[in-house]
């Protein structure tokens, strides 16, 4: 068991296989395999328990695919379609899964993304930074500032300028 | 990078305080303990959600849209991201040789990959036509004498000035394609000089003078030269001189096209003689003199040959025992080429004598006779033939039966050979290959290509269905209906 502290002091145990899927506490695991209490100070609690909800379930996945495959092994050939099938449709419960788990609000998905990014968990990052990019996906100009609070810092020639350019400069 | 440092709260800021005044033991843990906590995470921030996002993280965000909405709406929102999503583009074509200047290296600082032809016309003041061949566009001036044929690049100090411009903003440059400045060559040296991993170079209008900098271009693997494309534009080309000038400056070369250029025999040689590890040949509707294909003998290394648009391959090639052979070719190829004269086409398989691949497409006149001459090739292994009409069932008959080792043939479009005529030694062949594709008339052809899309059968239900509910009094009979 491995204890990680939040940035606001909230400690949570977790098993060392479930704070592995960050590549951060995997270094230094294993650069010192006695350490058993990690301090996170950039990420809260509240983000912390979303990510180790994450971690918590792609590691149950991922072991009940090898204990699938294994008992597969001991029980030898035969039914060879059944673990394929399991392995598929756990995959696709997975993804599934994935979906829901990151439909949160905008604030909780941008720190989301830096957590996963501080923590280096690829498997987050790239799902909430596409999460990211399918809000950003079919809307206009305006709908993007709109969403993301961005002030639009282009003088009005200089939009105008791009607008024009993009059609007829280059492709 | 600018890296967003942003502390939520006091007590984040005690806690890094503690961080670095743990026993050293501790720190050791982590090589740079300051570092992940660079990325403080925000609770509630009412602002520009975006700011708090690395350039990398934001670049990781965009490299999941797809291109053409990165380019319009997200391009647009505000600075920070027309730069970034500018630095995600790799490949572009440029329409409008100002833009180069003003605009380019401001919006696309990472490119690799860029072509340059379609901005290097000349755009006439009356322009009423645009005038497509290929993948170029280029806007007609129909007041011009002769309007069609003789379109005019912009000045060379344009295009040299452009290139330096492009040396000095993308010194990862791995393929370029542009129009060859022959007066000043200073822009092809930039470029050559900057651009240290250019691989691919494209250069039209091409001429002898141009060809001078390229010795200076040192990872240059795959060259296409230009002289004049028919319909488009004419010039005074590469020839031997050019031809010479390449061949001792580009040694490392693994692919060359010539595509509308002169030379003859001694060019030829001299690639052949310098460039040992030229691999692919093509030639493209050369104007090149009589007895140049006895020069490729020399290409030691030569795997591919293709000719393509060519109205002729070597009327003349000379005394056969000068032909000589290439050791090392594996596949011979003609595309689209005029093919009338028994003596070039002999020649050509003298000198290809050792190929495995013969492919033939597209080609006008190949006739019994003139495919005779491929039996001089003795290690064929794979022959195809695509829309050559001329050739007949017993002239393929009479020269594949004596290809011991031919394991695949495909005869696509080929209308006068039919399945009707096939012999029973031809059919133990086919039998005995590997891979065998049969569809010689176009009919079998064409059905199989409309297979599933309702069209080409009777026209029966095809129509009925267009038939609307309102209409059905006018109804023709079944026999007269339009088939």
């Amino acid at each position: 068991m491995i204890t990680l502290t939040s940035s606001d002091g909230v400690q949570f145990d977790v098993r060392e296989a479930v704070a592995k899927e960050s590549q951060i506490i995997r270094d230094m695991i294993q650069d010192d395999c006695v350490i058993t209490n990690i301090p996170l100070a950039n990420v809260n609690h509240k983000i912390l328990s979303i990510v180790l909800e994450y971690c918590q379930m792609h590691v149950d996945k991922t072991e009940m695919e090898v204990n699938a495959s294994k008992h597969q092994t001991t029980t030898g050939e035969g039914s060879s379609s059944v673990p394929v099938a399991l392995k598929v449709s756990s995959n696709k419960n997975l993804n599934d899964w994935d979906k829901e788990f990151i439909n949160v609000d905008l604030d909780t998905l941008y720190d989301l993304i830096l957590a996963a990014n501080y923590l280096n968990i690829s498997g987050l990052l790239n799902l909430t930074t596409q999460a990211a990019a399918d809000i950003i996906k079919g809307k206009t100009t305006e709908e993007i500032r709109a969403t993301f609070n961005i002030k639009n810092d282009f003088t009005p020639e200089e939009e105008a300028a791009i607008r024009k350019e993009n059609p007829w400069a280059f492709e | 990078m600018p890296q967003h440092r942003r502390l939520s709260s006091w007590s984040e800021l005690l806690l890094k305080h503690a961080v670095a005044n743990m026993p050293p033991k501790t720190l050791t843990l982590n090589d740079d303990p300051t570092k992940p906590l660079s990325h403080p995470v925000p609770t509630s921030f009412s602002g520009d959600l975006t700011s708090l996002l690395s350039d990398e993280l934001l670049l990781l965000v965009f490299s999941f849209l797809p291109p053409p909405h990165l380019l319009s709406p997200a391009s647009l929102v505000c600075r920070r991201w027309l730069h970034l999503a500018g630095r995600l583009r790799r490949r572009l074509t440029l329409l409008d040789w100002s833009f180069l200047h003003h605009r380019l290296p401001y919006r696309f600082s990472n490119l690799t990959d860029l072509d340059l032809l379609p901005a290097s016309f000349v755009s006439p003041s009356f322009c009423t036509a645009l005038l497509t061949r290929g993948t170029i566009s280029v806007s007609l001036d129909i007041y011009a004498d002769p309007p069609v044929g003789d379109a005019q690049f912009i000045s060379c100090e344009s295009i040299s000035l452009g290139l330096e411009t492009i040396s000095s903003n993308f010194p990862n440059l791995r393929k370029l394609c542009t129009v060859a400045p022959t007066v000043s060559d200073s822009g092809l040296f930039a470029i050559a000089n900057s651009c240290p991993i250019l691989q691919e170079l494209e250069l039209h209008g091409c001429t002898d003078l141009a060809l001078r900098p390229i010795s200076v271009f040192e990872n240059l693997q795959i060259l296409r030269l230009v002289g004049s494309v028919e319909g488009l534009y004419s010039g005074p080309s590469v020839t031997d001189i050019g031809l010479t000038i390449l061949a001792h400056g580009c040694k490392r070369i693994v692919e060359l096209e010539l595509s509308g250029c002169e030379g003859s025999y001694d060019g030829i040689s001299a690639i052949g003689r310098c460039c040992a590890m030229l691999e692919e040949l093509i030639i493209s509707d050369h104007k090149m003199d009589n007895g140049w294909i006895a020069g490729l003998a020399f290409c030691g290394n030569l795997k591919t040959l293709r000719l393509q648009g060519c109205k002729r391959i070597d009327t003349d090639p000379g005394p056969e025992e000068h032909l000589g052979s290439c050791p090392a070719i594996e596949s011979v190829q003609l595309q689209r080429c005029q093919i009338r004269d028994k003596r070039s086409l002999h020649a050509l398989f003298m000198v290809c004598e050792s190929a495995r691949e013969i492919v033939f497409q597209n080609c006008w006149g190949l006739d019994d006779e003139l495919f005779a001459s491929a039996a001089i090739c003795r290690r064929v292994k794979l022959l195809s033939l695509q829309s050559c009409s001329a050739l007949t069932t017993q002239g393929l008959e009479s020269i594949i039966l004596s290809w011991p080792d031919l394991e695949r043939l495909t005869v696509i479009s080929c209308n006068n050979i039919s399945d009707e005529e096939l012999s029973p030694a031809l059919s133990a062949l086919f039998s005995s290959l590997k891979e065998l594709k049969w569809r010689p008339d176009t009919k079998s052809m064409l059905s199989s290509s409309l297979n599933g899309t309702g069209m080409g059968k009777k026209g029966g239900r095809f129509f009925k269905r267009r038939i609307l509910p309102g209409q059905q009094r006018l109804k023709v009979k079944p026999d007269e209906r339009p088939s």
